[in-house]
C-alpha cells in the first residue's frame, strides 16, 4: 500500500500542474488517467453502483473488477472485520471479495434493509453477524464448486441477489 | 391434475412399483401452485383431536357433521350456468357478488373435501390398526376417489396424498428402503430448500466453536458425514479463530459405497483441499458402517489432550426401538459416547412424537407433524419446483417409514425434546446452553431465508426453529462431565482399545512446515 500512495502523491503533484492553463486545450485533466484515484472513488461506492460503473468502459470494467474495491466495500458494512489480513487470506481463498459480496454480503444486506432493522445498535450487531454467517455461506458455496458443479445451488435461497457481474 | 386423477381400478390388480409412484409424486409437485387461502392448518379450526383416545367420538361427530354438509354442496350444473350468465352479459353488476360467493362456496367445498380426507385417513388408520384389512382396501379406494376431485397439488390434499399412499403401501406392498444415493439427492434438496438442516449445522457449529475454544486440536466426530455440508463453515470459522486455527481432525461415519467408489474418502478429500486453501491443518478419516451401535470407540483413536465434539445430526433416533423393549442400541452408544469424554456432543432432532406404542396415535402425530412441515415448504418458496418436488419426496419416504414398517425396519422414531433431554441426563450428559450468538445467528439465518413463517424460539437453553409457532427441529449441547479438565490431563480412552491388535496403516501427508495442511488420511474402517 505504501508504495501505491507514494505514486498517488506523485500523480497528484502532476495533476498540479495544469490548473496554471487551465484554459488549454492540450493538457486536460482526464480521470482515466489515474486508475489509482479512480480506484478510490469506486472505493466508496455501494453495490448497486459499482455494478451501474463497471459497464461504463473497458477501464471502468477493470478497475471495479479489482478485490480491494470490493474489499472496502465489505469492511464498511462489517464492523471491523473484514480487513485485517487473517479474514482477507480467507476470503480470498475462498474466492474473493466481490464473489462474497455478489452472492453473500449483498442479498444479506438487502434483506436486512427490507425487513427494516431499527436501532442504530441493533443494525451493527446484525451487521458484524452477518459478515460471519455470510462467510459461512460463502464457505459452502465454495465447498460444492470444489466438486466442478456449474451452479452450486446452496446459495440459491438468497432472495433477490445484487447482480454485479 | 392429482397423482389419483387417473383410474382407481389398478389398486386391486398390480400394485404401482416404488419408482413408479415415485415418478407419479414427483410429476405432482412439478406443477405446483401456491394456494394461499386453503392453508392444511386451517383444518385445525375444525377441532381435530390432538388426543387420539375421543377419536370414536370425533368420528361420530364428523359423521354428521358430513351429513348435513353433503346437502349444502353444489351440484356442477349451477355453476356452469352462473359461469355462463357470467360470460354472456359482463356488465351484469349482480354477477359480481356472484362470483365471490361462487369462489366462497368452492372454498368451503375443498375445504369440506379436507375434512372428508382427514376423516377417511383416520378411520382407515385405526381399522388398520385393528388389522381390518378389508375395510382398511375399501377406505384407500374411497381416498383415491375423493383425492382425484380435490387439489392434491398443495394444501391438505398433497399431505393427505402422501399419508394415502403410504396406507396403500403399507396394505399391499412392502416398502423397499432407499440406496444411499437417491437418499443423498433427497437430502441434498432438502437441504437447499427449506432452512431445518441449516439451522442445525449453524447451531451445532456455533456450540462446537464454543466448546473447543483455546483448545490446540479439535477432534470431530460426525454421525453422519453425507456429504459434509456441515465443515465448511466450521473449518471457515476455526481459519478465522482469533489465535490461530487449531488442528482439526474429522471422523466421518456414514454407510459403505455399493460400487466399490470410497465417497467418505472423496468427501474427506474436498474438506482437505478446502482446509489447506484457509490454511488449516486437517485430518480426516471416514468409518463406514451401516448402523451406530456396530461403530466402536477405538475406531475414532481419540488422543490425550485434544477437544472431542460428537455431532449428531437427526441420527440418534434411528437407534431407538419399541418402548417396551429394552436394551434399546442407544443406550449402548450413549454409554460410548460418554466414555470418550467429549468437549460437547451437538444432538439436533426432529420435535416430534413418532415412536408411540400404538399405530393411530403415531399416524395423527405424523399427519399434523408433516402437514406443518409441508406448509412451511411451500411457503418458503424455493427457487425450483423440482427442488421442492424432490424435497417433498425426502419427506415422503420420512412418512412411509412412520406408516409402513415396523420391528427394525421403522427408523423414523422421532421422540420430543423432552424426552430427549431425559434420555441423555440418565446417559451421564450434562447440558450446556446454547448462547445468545447461536440464537442471533438463527434468527438472521432466517431472515434470509424469504418467508416469514419461520421463528426461532429458546427453550430451556436449546433452539428450536418451527413454522407458526409449531417447533419441527431441536437442536441442543450436552458434555461429558468432567469435560472441562485441562487438555493435559490423561483422559481416559474406551478401554477395549486394549483388546485390538489392529494396525493401521497411516499415510498422513502431514506438512510440518508451519501454515501448510495435512492430506487426507487413507484409513478407511469398514464395519
Amino acid at each position: 500500500m505504501g508504495a501505491e500512495q507514494e505514486q498517488e502523491q506523485l500523480e497528484k503533484e502532476k495533476e498540479k500542474e495544469p490548473d496554471e492553463n487551465e484554459d488549454t486545450m492540450d493538457r486536460g485533466y482526464n480521470l482515466n488517467d489515474n486508475v489509482d484515484i479512480l480506484a478510490e472513488i469506486m472505493a466508496r461506492l455501494d453495490g448497486r453502483s459499482l455494478g451501474v460503473a463497471a459497464c461504463v468502459c473497458r477501464l471502468w470494467s477493470t478497475v471495479c473488477k479489482q478485490d480491494r474495491v470490493w474489499e472496502a466495500l465489505c469492511d464498511r458494512h462489517v464492523i471491523g472485520g473484514a480487513g485485517d489480513p487473517g479474514t482477507r487470506s480467507v476470503v480470498a481463498a475462498l474466492g474473493g471479495y466481490r464473489r462474497l459480496y455478489r452472492l453473500c454480503l449483498g442479498p444479506a444486506l438487502d434483506r436486512l434493509t427490507c425487513s427494516g432493522e431499527t436501532t442504530d445498535s441493533d443494525k451493527q450487531g446484525w451487521a458484524h453477524l452477518s459478515l460471519s454467517l455470510s462467510l459461512s455461506l460463502f464457505s459452502i458455496d465454495c465447498y460444492e464448486r470444489l466438486e466442478g458443479k456449474q451452479r452450486p445451488a446452496s446459495l440459491l435461497f438468497l432472495c433477490k441477489p445484487v447482480n454485479v457481474a | 391434475m392429482g397423482p389419483y386423477g387417473s383410474d382407481s381400478t389398478t389398486i386391486a390388480s398390480a400394485a404401482c412399483s416404488g419408482p413408479e409412484m415415485d415418478a407419479i409424486l414427483a410429476g405432482a409437485g412439478f406443477g405446483t401452485r401456491l394456494s394461499g387461502p386453503c392453508n392444511v392448518t386451517n383444518a385445525s379450526d375444525y377441532s381435530l383431536p390432538f388426543n387420539p383416545s375421543d377419536l370414536t367420538t370425533w368420528v361420530d361427530s364428523m359423521l354428521t357433521d358430513l351429513t348435513s354438509a353433503t346437502t349444502a354442496n353444489l351440484p356442477p350444473q349451477p355453476i356452469h350456468a352462473t359461469w355462463t350468465n357470467q360470460i354472456c352479459s359482463p356488465l351484469n353488476p349482480t354477477d359480481h357478488a356472484a362470483s365471490h360467493v361462487l369462489m366462497a362456496q368452492q372454498r368451503k367445498e375443498e375445504e369440506d373435501s379436507g375434512i372428508r380426507l382427514v376423516h377417511l385417513l383416520m378411520t382407515c388408520a385405526d381399522a388398520v390398526q385393528r388389522d381390518n384389512t378389508g375395510l382398511a382396501a375399501s377406505l384407500v379406494d374411497e381416498m383415491r376417489v375423493l383425492l382425484s376431485r380435490v387439489n392434491t397439488l398443495s394444501g391438505i390434499g398433497k399431505v393427505a396424498g402422501y399419508f394415502a399412499d403410504a396406507l396403500f403401501r403399507r396394505i399391499y406392498t412392502t416398502e423397499v428402503p432407499l440406496s444411499t444415493s437417491e437418499y443423498e439427492v433427497l437430502y441434498h434438496h432438502f437441504y437447499e430448500s427449506c432452512p431445518y438442516l441449516k439451522f442445525a449445522h449453524f447451531t451445532a457449529n456455533q456450540a462446537i466453536l464454543e466448546a473447543c475454544e483455546g483448545y490446540d486440536r479439535v477432534h470431530v466426530i460426525d454421525f453422519s458425514l453425507m456429504q459434509g455440508l456441515q465443515w465448511p463453515a466450521l473449518i471457515q470459522a476455526l481459519a478465522l479463530r482469533p489465535g490461530g486455527p487449531p488442528f482439526l481432525r474429522i471422523t466421518g461415519i456414514g454407510p459403505p459405497s455399493p460400487d466399490g467408489r470410497d465417497a467418505l474418502r472423496e468427501v474427506g478429500f474436498k474438506l482437505a483441499e478446502l482446509a489447506r486453501s484457509v490454511r488449516v491443518r486437517f485430518a480426516f478419516r471416514g468409518v463406514a458402517a451401516n448402523r451406530l451401535d456396530n461403530v466402536k470407540p477405538w475406531m475414532f483413536q481419540a488422543t490425550q489432550g485434544e477437544a472431542v465434539a460428537v455431532n449428531s445430526v437427526l441420527q440418534l433416533h434411528r437407534l431407538l426401538t419399541d418402548p417396551a423393549t429394552t436394551p434399546a442400541p442407544i443406550d449402548s452408544v450413549l454409554e460410548w459416547i460418554v466414555g470418550i469424554r467429549p468437549k460437547v456432543v451437538t444432538v439436533v432432532e426432529q420435535e416430534a412424537d413418532h415412536n408411540k406404542p400404538t399405530f393411530i396415535d403415531r399416524f395423527t402425530e405424523a399427519l399434523f407433524y408433516y402437514s406443518t412441515m409441508f406448509d412451511s415448504l411451500e411457503g418458503s418458496r424455493p427457487q425450483h419446483q423440482r427442488q421442492m418436488a424432490l424435497a417433498e419426496v425426502y419427506l415422503q419416504k420420512e412418512i412411509c417409514n412412520i406408516v409402513c414398517c415396523e420391528g427394525e425396519n421403522r427408523v423414523e422414531r422421532h421422540e420430543p425434546l423432552a424426552q430427549w433431554q431425559t434420555r441423555l441426563a440418565n446417559a451421564g450428559l450434562h447440558r450446556v446452553h446454547l448462547g445468545s450468538n447461536a440464537f442471533r445467528q438463527a434468527s438472521m439465518l432466517l431472515t434470509l431465508f424469504s418467508d416469514e413463517g419461520y421463528c426461532v424460539e429458546e427453550v430451556d437453553g436449546c433452539l428450536t426453529l418451527g413454522w407458526h409457532s409449531r417447533p419441527l427441529i431441536s437442536a441442543s449441547a450436552w458434555r461429558a462431565p468432567d469435560a472441562d479438565v485441562s487438555p493435559d490431563d490423561s483422559s481416559v480412552i474406551a478401554s477395549n482399545s486394549n483388546n485390538c491388535n489392529i494396525i493401521i496403516n497411516s499415510n498422513h501427508n502431514n506438512n510440518n512446515s508451519s501454515n501448510n495442511v495435512s492430506g487426507s488420511d487413507d484409513n478407511r474402517i469398514s464395519v
